[in-house]
C-alpha cells in the first residue's frame, strides 16, 4: 500500500543560478520504475525534503511534456531552502508528489491566454506555458506580462529572450526599479497594462505571484472586464503533508494542497477567508 | 447485529481471557485524573458501569499517538536508507470507550483513510477492537445528545465492535462487527441469548438517558451550525471569543475529532528521522509563513477556523458529520471557559434575527 508520508529519493542533476537569491535544480527520481512513471500536470507541486531539515512544498517548473527531467526554482527564504542551496549536483532529497490539482488546459483550448508573472511567480505559470507553445496552434492568442523588483530578480533570462522573439508570442516584460543596464519598462506589472493592447474576450488570465502583486493585478483585470470565473490564480498556505491530512493549508473547507494550489478568482471569493 | 448477554460476574474472566491474546486498555484512575491504560490486572468495575465516565484524554492516541516517527533514514557513503517503522502493531482492545469517544474513531476512520489512506493511522486502527459502554446517567459536561455522540450508540446507523448495556447484575451485549464476534469467540460459553423483553428494556434505557439532557437537546447546535455555514457570525463575535482563548491548545489536544499535525525533522550523526506530532490551529505559528505573514495572525480568526471546521455545513458534507461528538473535554480543558457550548450559546445569543446574509 502506498505510504504518503515517504519521500522517493531524488538526485541533484543540474542547478542553475537564477538570480543572487534563487536557483533552479534539474532532479531524477533515483528508482528506476519510479522515473519511468513520474508524469504530472502544469501547476502541481512536489514536497521536497532536505533529510534532517525539512521539507516544503514547490510548484513544478518545467514542461510537463518532459517529466523525465522536471525541474524547480528556489527562492532562499527559510531554512529549508537555505539548506537546499547549499546542495551540490549529485546530493540526495527527497521528493513527494505531484500533488494539487494543476492548472486547466484541456479546458481552455481555443481560448486567447494572458498571463501575469511577477518575480518568483514565473517558474509555477511556466509548466503551463511550455505544453502551451508546445501545441501552440491549439490556442488563441497568447501573451505574457512579466514583472520583477529588479533587473537582477528577473528569472530564465535566456528564455526570456526567445519568448521576446517568437512571433506567435506577445511577450513584455517591466521592472520596478531598473538600473543602468536597463532600457526596458520601469514600474510594477499593473503599469504596462495600458500599453500591452490586452484581450479581455475569450480569454483566460493567469496570475502568478507574490500576494501584493495577486492583489493589484486581479483588481486592474476586472476593472479591464474580465469576470471572475476567467481569472486563474494560486494560492500558498504553510502546508505541511500535501495530501490533506495535517491541517495546516485549509481555507474554510478547502485545502491548498488538494483543492488547490490553482484557483479561479471566482472559487476565491466564495472562501471565508480574505486570501487576495 | 447479535445480542448477547453477559453477567457482570463473568466480566473479569472474560477480560482475562482478552488479555492473554491482546493488550488490553481500561479507564483507570491515577491520582486524581482518570485515562486508559493497559490493564494489568482486572478492570476497575467502577467505570464500567451505566454511570458516564470521561477519561481526561480521549483514546485517540491509540491510533494516532501525540508523535509518532513516519520514516527514519540513514547515510552510507553515497548510499541512503529510507525505514518505516514496523507496521505490526500489538492486537489490541479498548474497553470501557464511551459512545461519544467510538463515534470520535469514527470520525477519524473516515478523515485518515479516505482520500489518500494514511496507513499509520490505518495499521493502528486495524489492530484495535472497540467494547463501548453506553451511558446510562451523563455527567455534568456531557452534550453528546446534541452531537448525534450518544448516550447509546444506534447499531443501525454506528459502526461499532461491542456494545455493553448495564442492566444491573448484567450487561446486554450487542456485537455490530465480526471483530466483535471474535471476542465473544474468547469463551461464548460466558454469553447467552437474550430474553424477549430485553430489547424493550434496552430501548427504555436509552429514552431515560436521553431525558436527563436538557429538554429538546438536540435543536442546540442548529443555530450556531447553521450561522457558521452562513458566515453571518459578526467578526466582534470572533473576536470576543478569541480574547478568552489562552492559545494553549488544551481544546485541541483533548477532542476526539481534532486530527491536525505538524512534521518535525532530526538529524543525528548520519541519520535521522522525520516525526509528526499533534499541532494545533489555536496558536499563530499554525499558518504562520516564512516571510512572516500570518493568514490567521489573529485569534479571533483562529477561533472562527476552529469553529467553522468543527460545525460548517461544508465541513459536516466532507466528512458526514459535525467535528465535535458532545463529550464535554473541551470545557474541562480550558481556561478561557470558551469549550464548544459556550461558543454555540453565545453565536446564539447575537442572532438579532438578521438573516439578510443567509
Amino acid at each position: 500500500m502506498t505510504n504518503i508520508y515517504l519521500p522517493h529519493l531524488a538526485r541533484i542533476i543540474t542547478i542553475q543560478d537564477d538570480t543572487y537569491d534563487t536557483k533552479t535544480f534539474g532532479l531524477e527520481l533515483v528508482d528506476a520504475e519510479a522515473r519511468n512513471t513520474f508524469r504530472f500536470r502544469p501547476g502541481q507541486f512536489l514536497e521536497i525534503a532536505v533529510l534532517g531539515v525539512g521539507e516544503a512544498p514547490f510548484g513544478l517548473a518545467s514542461n510537463p511534456n518532459h517529466p523525465e527531467a522536471f525541474f524547480v526554482t528556489i527562492r532562499a527564504v527559510g531554512s529549508v531552502t537555505d539548506a537546499l542551496h547549499k546542495l551540490s549536483p549529485g546530493d540526495i532529497v527527497g521528493v513527494r508528489g505531484p500533488f494539487g490539482n494543476g492548472f486547466p488546459f484541456d479546458e481552455i483550448k481555443g481560448k486567447n491566454v494572458l498571463f501575469v508573472a511577477g518575480g518568483i511567480g514565473l517558474p509555477p505559470l511556466r509548466s503551463l506555458i511550455e505544453p502551451m507553445l508546445d501545441a501552440r496552434s491549439e490556442f488563441g492568442d497568447v501573451q505574457i506580462l512579466y514583472g520583477a523588483r529588479s533587473p537582477a530578480d528577473l528569472v530564465y533570462k535566456n528564455r526570456l529572450k526567445e519568448w521576446e522573439t517568437m512571433q506567435d508570442v506577445r511577450f513584455m516584460m517591466t521592472v520596478d526599479v531598473g538600473d543602468s543596464g536597463w532600457s526596458g519598462n520601469v514600474g510594477v506589472v499593473t503599469t504596462i497594462f495600458p500599453k500591452a493592447d490586452i484581450i479581455v474576450d475569450n480569454t483566460v488570465a493567469f496570475v502568478c505571484g507574490p500576494p501584493i502583486m495577486i492583489r493589484f493585478a486581479i483588481m486592474e483585470l476586472l476593472r479591464l472586464g474580465f469576470a471572475p470565473a476567467n481569472i486563474i490564480s494560486t494560492l500558498e498556505r504553510y502546508m505541511k503533508c500535501g495530501v490533506g491530512k495535517c491541517g495546516h493549508c485549509a481555507i474554510g473547507h478547502k485545502y491548498v494542497c488538494l483543492d488547490g494550489p490553482v484557483f479561479s478568482y471566482r472559487e476565491m471569493m466564495k472562501l471565508p477567508e480574505r486570501v487576495v | 447485529m447479535n445480542q448477547y448477554v453477559l453477567l457482570k460476574t463473568d466480566l473479569n474472566r472474560w477480560v482475562e481471557m482478552a488479555r492473554k491474546k491482546y493488550r488490553v486498555y481500561a479507564p483507570e484512575r491515577v491520582q486524581e485524573d482518570i485515562f486508559f491504560a493497559p490493564l494489568l490486572g482486572p478492570p476497575e468495575s467502577e467505570f464500567l458501569t451505566g454511570l458516564a465516565v470521561l477519561p481526561y484524554l480521549p483514546p485517540k492516541d491509540l491510533v494516532f499517538p501525540q508523535s509518532e516517527i513516519l520514516f527514519s533514514y540513514s547515510r552510507e557513503g553515497e548510499k541512503i536508507a529510507l525505514t518505516v517503522p514496523d507496521q505490526e502493531t500489538e492486537a489490541s482492545v479498548l474497553l470501557g470507550i464511551r459512545s461519544c469517544d467510538t463515534v470520535g474513531i469514527s470520525w477519524m476512520d473516515k478523515f485518515f483513510r479516505e482520500n489518500f489512506n494514511d496507513t499509520y493511522y490505518g495499521r493502528r486502527r486495524d489492530n484495535l477492537i472497540t467494547v463501548t459502554i453506553a451511558c446510562n446517567r451523563p455527567i455534568k459536561n456531557c452534550f453528546c445528545v446534541c452531537c448525534e455522540g450518544g448516550p447509546f450508540l444506534d447499531p443501525g446507523k454506528n459502526s461499532f465492535d461491542l456494545q455493553l448495556i448495564d442492566m444491573n447484575d448484567r450487561y446486554l451485549v450487542e456485537c455490530n462487527s465480526d471483530q466483535g464476534e471474535t471476542l465473544i469467540n474468547l469463551d461464548p460459553a460466558l454469553f447467552s441469548a437474550p430474553p424477549p423483553d430485553m430489547e424493550a428494556m434496552r430501548n427504555r434505557l436509552e429514552e431515560e438517558a436521553r431525558s436527563m439532557f436538557l429538554p429538546e437537546p438536540t435543536s442546540y447546535m442548529g443555530t450556531a451550525i447553521r450561522r457558521i455555514t452562513a458566515d453571518s457570525v459578526p467578526s466582534e463575535v470572533w473576536t470576543e471569543l478569541g480574547e478568552r482563548c489562552f492559545d494553549d491548545g488544551g481544546c485541541t489536544f483533548v477532542c476526539p475529532c481534532c486530527s491536525c499535525f505538524g512534521v518535525g525533522y532530526l538529524a543525528h550523526g548520519s541519520g535521522g528521522c522525520h516525526y509528526r506530532f499533534w499541532d494545533s490551529c489555536d496558536y499563530s505559528g499554525f499558518t504562520r509563513e516564512v516571510s512572516g505573514h500570518n493568514p490567521r495572525g489573529e485569534k479571533g480568526e483562529r477561533f472562527k477556523r476552529r469553529f467553522f471546521h468543527k460545525l460548517s455545513y461544508q465541513y459536516v458534507k466532507k466528512d458526514g458529520r459535525i467535528g465535535c461528538v458532545g463529550c464535554g473535554r473541551c470545557i474541562t480543558a480550558c481556561p478561557g471557559e470558551v469549550g464548544m457550548p459556550t461558543v454555540v450559546e453565545t453565536i446564539r445569543r447575537s442572532d438579532t434575527g438578521d438573516s439578510s446574509k443567509e
